[in-house]
């Protein structure tokens, strides 16, 4: 193994880890919003990276995991950790028990069924006293933002490695068997529908947990900022654009484009959205391969690649 | 070396032009918001917007504000959180600790003040918000938050009394409200109000947020025959209500709505059909509201309409009202200290074009509602706190009858 | 009795509504295999245009629907021959993205065109209801009903019985052969999504009528759109029409028997109920 790529990790986690005592409160802000998203991207990494299954409901799990933290603590006075452990265990229950009828599906129709799971958890859960309803809950106020931070960073760390840990494991090469040919790999042996559901529950665990960081260091939920489809969207992208089934892509992707969104909304703040929309269009027509693609040709072809890439693509 | 040279030289010239454009005057006292500028509420976010910047226009003219000795004046700084509660508490951290504004103004909207009065505690610094009547705002034991508008649970308060008096007096009610946090504060506090005055309720449905269809309710509220509805909801809902009303010709002997007829486009969007819909307000443009800056309300009202465009209506005012709390109160402690603007925020009883701004223990202002009522295209105010201002057009006549 | 029989005729009427906003999604799906996800903010530009149309040049809604889909399906067109063609045989989930990103870019351009104000095309008929017994129709809503189901049959027969139907049919199932006969397959392809497209600029006109409209309605309507689309079936035009009345029926049901909040929790539920029990639809042949 590469003991130079390992050394280099660490020194980036290090420094990483030391920002809130050198940065501005603002860069901690961002921070932290940039760790949880490059999170759910490593966590949608897994079941649509790897194994190839689309989702589109990872929301779903962000927001099943931030409720839990926010009811442990707003209903039920428990501390945090309650919470994150109570609103994991919501996140893979649900992983568990809705996977297996919706897996079955597939391409289009698995990505349309978790999107509408994805509603229909939000719909359900603004109906229910516990939750809050439609109000929603506020958490008790916690000044610290260099706690969730590192607790961020801390997860992206964990989820990370769990990704590296596919690679090399089993596991992760059924899941790519999976997604190459899920046919071939059933009849190589392969038990496609546990590894599916683990998958799923896997990425879902990590999208709880983040959800929880990110319900207590806000303060303040409801159905429609936990349960945000944009979530969806944005976490694909991201993952999309550094790399789908890289262990880093997922944290490329989520770093660069949090900060091109950044730097628009403290900009041009009306037409931030509007620029976001057409950075996400022209990404998708000139680079479909993501970021690591684009490293690893442009030197071969230059700005050809582009056009290589529309053309591989096009009608 | 002549780059070196050229290099030196430019950063002397660099730090010259720096100081330059430094202002050599006293710092102006800068007042923060996050407020909708686009997304689903900027529709009456911007009323938010134009007032703050409207107010702190005045206040300058004026002179600004007399902070030991010197006349300080008054900066905005606003960000558009596009309706989204989430970057609206991200950018009220921004405001406090990059920009490091002195003092906050609110957003609209009761989930957002609910949501982002959490910072103003968490760093301790005054926010007075005009856009979030929710009791739950002010339930939470905070010290930093202020809020100009009348609590949500009273708004039907006015509307419960009218009711009593008119004839003949309705004999069911049907109550419909939104499910979020100003509009279920509504309907706790209404359900009180009818209880108390002993009306009998017949209908007491929540429906969604951003519902598009009334068919449903409205053919429920046909069948059991509900004489007066009180809807609270948001402006685009309660324009879908009353279109649908009218193709379902269903008439009850009144309607009164939390939003919508105290705003221009709401009656202009609806034409005549806006006719006979009752409404709230907890403030109306008229010249008894003396204001320090403004002359009076209704100077305000025309002066506002010459700039925006557009009439102003209680966001506005509430808006306004908020920026001169400010300049109030920071004269009044003579200095930007947070806690002790505070303290004179709690203390605060002057008149201004928005009424009275006196805050209770909890932070929020207490106002009495005046019912409106859309007549002929104009909106008449029709009770108030002393009873009938004008006779009310009751009750509605059928839709093919009008 | 009364109550539930008006609420029935409720949910039909509604039905016919959604029928209209989904058989453009459903198209474009279930031809050419592009799930938009910009479908409502299409449907929110046609409800601008005719509120326009009716503002400005005196167009009444009903009347100046052809003007709309056919301007429409302009933009479709282009859309697709400018856009979508470049991405549409790269992997699924790149038409998901790019439809998204299409979908936030058209929001927010009409937000900074038309402003956040919400807007209602009112002619004087609008608000007409129309007596039948015990039970009220609202005129608009029977009209849009009407138009319906003429579009879905007029859909039908373009597709079945005409020639461009079956070429537009035969290209998206056989891309190859269809160049080999001399088909351009970007111009089928776009003249596709044009349709798609003017339909939803229809759906545009007639919601307007109905219902207010603003620059964000888009993506709540694309997600109704999806509902019915797959609850009927993409296989056939009639399936959207099954779709369109079993959501308005199933969610006017719902808000009558359980509550107002429960409109949602029912479409979306059946959604995820027909997804895994029987994906091709109701009126789907299950392969």
């Amino acid at each position: 193994m590469n003991g130079m790529r390992w050394i280099l990790a660490v020194i980036a986690v290090a420094v990483l880890a030391c920002v809130p005592w050198f940065g501005s409160d603002v860069v901690v802000q961002f921070g932290i919003s940039t760790l949880l998203l490059a999170v759910l991207a490593q966590g949608w990494n897994i079941i649509g990276g790897y194994a190839g299954y689309a989702s589109f409901g990872n929301s779903t799990f962000f927001g099943l995991g931030a409720y839990g933290v926010a009811i442990a603590m707003v209903q039920w006075n428990m501390p945090f950790w309650v919470g994150m452990v109570f609103g994991a265990v919501m996140a893979v229950a649900f992983a568990i028990l809705l996977g297996l009828p919706v897996l079955r599906l597939k391409g289009h129709y698995f990505a349309i069924a978790t999107l509408a799971l994805a509603q229909v958890v939000a719909a359900i859960v603004s109906n229910i006293p516990l939750f809050g309803e439609n109000i929603g809950l506020v958490l008790p106020p916690l000044n610290n933002d260099a706690m969730f931070y590192e607790m961020a960073l801390a997860l992206l760390v964990a989820a990370t490695l769990t990704v590296w840990w596919l690679t090399r494991s089993r596991f992760g090469f059924g899941l790519i068997a999976i997604r190459e040919n899920e046919e071939g790999a059933a009849v190589m042996g392969v038990n496609t529908t546990a590894y599916k559901v683990l998958a799923f529950a896997l990425s879902g665990l990590f999208s709880a947990l983040a959800g929880g960081i990110q319900a207590y260091w806000i303060t303040f939920l409801d159905p429609a900022s936990a349960f945000d489809i944009s979530l969806n969207v944005k976490m694909i992208i991201m993952t999309v654009f550094g790399g789908p089934g890289t262990v880093l892509g997922p944290i490329v992707g989520a770093f660069v484009l949090s900060a091109i969104s950044e730097v628009l909304s403290s900009e041009i703040t009306s037409v931030a959205s509007l620029f976001f929309g057409v950075v996400v269009v022209a990404a998708v027509v000139l680079m479909p391969r993501g970021l690591a693609d684009v490293v690893r040709r442009f030197r071969k072809s230059g700005w050809h690649y582009f056009a290589e890439n529309i053309r591989a693509h096009k009608l | 070396m002549p780059s070196k040279a050229i290099s030196f030289s430019g950063l002397l010239a660099g730090v010259a032009l720096a100081l330059a454009i430094t202002p050599a005057s006293a710092k102006d006292i800068v007042l923060g918001a996050s407020v909708q500028l686009t997304g689903s509420s900027a529709n009456t976010g911007r009323y938010y917007k134009d007032a703050y910047e409207f107010a702190v226009e005045k206040i300058n003219e004026a002179g600004g504000v007399k902070v030991g000795g010197e006349q300080v004046k008054l900066a905005l700084k606003i960000y558009d959180n596009q309706s989204d509660v989430n970057l609206s508490v991200r950018q009220y951290t921004q405001l406090v600790s990059q920009d490091k504004v002195d003092f906050l103004l609110g957003p609209f909207a009761s989930n957002f003040a609910l949501a982002d009065s959490a910072i103003s505690e968490k760093y301790q610094i005054p926010m007075i918000q005009g856009g979030g009547a929710s009791d739950q705002i002010f339930s939470r034991n905070f010290k930093y938050i202020f809020g100009t508008l009348a609590p949500a649970s009273n708004y039907f308060g006015s509307t419960v009394e009218m009711l009593k008096g008119l004839d003949p007096a309705p004999q069911s009610v049907a109550l419909l409200y939104a499910d979020d946090a100003f509009d279920v504060s509504v309907a706790d506090g209404t359900r009180k109000l009818l209880d108390d005055a002993g009306l009998k309720t017949v209908m007491d449905e929540k429906y969604s947020s951003n519902a598009s269809d009334f068919n449903s309710l409205l053919s429920q509220i046909k069948s059991n025959g509900a004489e007066a509805v009180l809807v609270a909801g948001h402006e685009t809902e309660i324009l879908n209500f009353v279109r649908q009303a009218k193709s379902l010709a269903v008439a009850p002997k009144m309607y009164s709505f939390t939003v919508g007829v105290p705003s221009e486009d709401f009656r202009k969007a609806l034409g005549a059909d806006a006719d006979y819909a009752y409404g709230m307000t907890a403030w109306l443009p008229s010249a008894d509201n003396k204001d320090k800056w403004f002359g009076d309300a209704a100077q305000f009202a025309d002066a506002y309409k010459k700039k925006f465009g557009y009439d102003p209506d209680y966001h506005a005012a509430s808006g306004a009202a908020d920026v001169e709390a400010f300049a109030q109160a920071i004269e009044d402690a003579g200095g930007t200290d947070p806690a002790k603007v505070r303290d004179a925020i709690a203390k605060l009883s002057f008149d201004s074009l928005y009424g009275k701004i006196a805050f209770a223990e909890n932070g929020q202002i207490d106002l009495p509602q005046t019912v409106i009522q859309v007549q002929d295209g104009k909106v008449v105010d029709v009770y108030g706190a002393n009873g009938v201002i004008n006779k009310p057009k009751y009750p509605m006549p059928a839709w093919n009858a009008r | 009795m009364d109550l539930l029989a008006q609420i029935l005729i409720n949910g039909i009427l509604l039905g016919g509504l959604y029928a209209i906003m989904a058989l453009g999604l459903a198209l474009v799906w279930g031809v050419l295999n592009i799930v938009n996800l910009s479908h409502g903010a299409f449907i929110m530009l046609g409800a601008y245009l005719s509120w326009y149309l009716y503002s400005w040049a005196g167009i009444d809604p009903f009347l100046g629907l052809p003007i709309t889909a056919v301007l429409m399906f302009c933009l479709g067109y282009a859309v697709q021959r400018g856009l979508l063609n470049f991405v549409v045989r790269g992997p699924m989930f790149n038409t998901l993205l790019i439809t998204f990103g299409l979908e936030v870019v058209l929001t927010y351009l009409a937000q900074l065109a038309f402003s956040a104000d919400f807007r209602t095309i009112n002619p004087s008929y609008a608000g007409n209801s129309i007596p039948f017994g015990p039970i009220v129709i609202p005129q608009a809503r029977l009209m849009a009903f009407g138009i319906a189901i003429l579009l879905t049959v007029a859909m039908w027969i373009f597709l079945l019985r005409t020639r461009l139907g079956r070429a537009i049919r035969a290209t998206a199932q056989n891309l190859v052969a269809a160049r080999l006969y001399g088909v351009d397959p970007r111009h089928l392809y776009a003249v596709t999504f044009g349709i798609g497209i003017g339909l939803a600029g229809v759906a545009g006109g007639l919601y307007g009528t109905v219902s207010q409209i603003n620059p964000y309605i888009g993506a709540t309507l694309t997600a109704k759109c999806f509902a019915i689309a797959i609850i009927g079936g993409l296989d056939s035009p009639l399936g959207v029409i099954v779709g369109g009345i079993v959501l308005g029926l199933i969610e006017s049901l719902a808000i009558l028997y359980v509550g107002a909040t429960f409109g949602d929790v029912a479409s979306f539920g059946v959604l995820v109920l027909v997804l895994i029990l029987r994906p091709s639809g109701l009126l789907g042949k299950t392969t």
